[in-house]
């Protein structure tokens, strides 16, 4: 199996947060995949343009799986202080066969979206930037590998929600 | 596409604390410094090299606010974080519910649904 990983964020890229996601994703993908290759891409800034040219690139380079980092939520949509949030509208361009959980906050805004679905024959998913969120998200990927898109996202949709500190109606 | 749509009723007020300087900042660590403090779950949602953004959840905006000092003391012990003579909370606001079937029938972009909600409900906010 050949993974890559691929933060987002200019934040990331900058160094002024760490990326404490990315060795926290590894760890749980080399304990579902031991004999993975598994590689950690530079960070992607946040557009739309150069993550889907992060994602090509993975693909041409070998990746079966394709994996990101943040970028879920509505962001910049909603608040002008918040970062860009680019790549889940950025892998709707791209992606086949793709389901897709949406979960909202009271307020209305959108406070993560999981998408799950393929490119040239790569499955590609997306995880939350928050590090709580991310670790749930891709520890119900890992536990779902074998089911089909709509299973797997929702078990990743339904991780990260147990992550509030309150229920869902 | 198959796409699904979940709303999560949780409780949050967003803080935002300016003047700070911020490289190589641990988001985990920072929250489970604040998550001791008030004693709740906060989740970091937005950095830049002069601010932190956080969700508090289940935690009233003016407990937030009341804290401020403790707080920002309990900001700058945090690994990647120097607070400055002007570090202050720029932020504490309680989300506000909405009814869903309020929101304006969805558009392709979430920014002009939801300028769209505010208009029709908040005209003074310009």
């Amino acid at each position: 199996m050949n993974i890559c990983i691929i933060p987002t964020g200019d934040e990331i890229r900058s160094g002024t947060v760490r990326d404490t996601d990315s060795p926290a994703v590894m760890a749980h993908l080399l304990v579902r995949w031991p004999d993975a290759e598994v590689r950690r891409l530079p960070p992607v800034c946040d557009r739309e343009g150069a993550i889907q040219a992060a994602l090509d690139r993975a693909i041409e380079g070998g990746a079966e799986l394709a994996i990101f980092i943040g970028g879920s939520g509505g962001g910049h949509r909603y608040s002008a202080t918040l970062g860009r949030d680019y790549t889940h509208s950025a892998l709707d361009r791209l992606l086949e066969g793709v389901a897709a959980r949406s979960i909202y906050g009271p307020n209305g805004h959108l406070w993560s979206r999981l998408l799950c679905g393929t490119r040239r024959g790569a499955r590609v998913i997306n995880l939350p930037g928050p590090y709580v969120e991310a670790e749930a998200a891709i520890r119900a990927f890992c536990a779902h590998t074998e089911a089909d898109a709509e299973t797997t996202v929702q078990a990743m949709a339904d991780a990260v929600i147990a992550c509030y500190p309150v229920g869902t109606v | 596409m198959a796409e699904t749509a979940v709303i999560v009723h949780a409780d949050k007020t967003v803080m935002r604390i300016t003047g700070l300087r911020v490289q190589g900042l641990d988001t985990r660590a920072l929250e489970q410094l604040l998550a001791e403090r008030l004693a709740t779950a906060v989740r970091v949602i937005g950095v830049t090299g002069e601010a932190v953004e956080m969700d508090v959840y289940g935690a009233p905006d003016e407990a937030v606010l009341r804290d401020e000092a403790g707080i920002l003391r309990a900001v700058s012990l945090c690994e990647g974080i120097t607070a400055t003579e002007v570090a202050h909370m720029a932020l504490s606001e309680r989300i506000l519910p909405v009814d869903a079937a309020d929101i304006p029938e969805k558009t392709p972009c979430a920014r002009e649904r939801w300028m769209r909600y505010e208009h029709l409900h908040h005209p003074d906010r310009g």
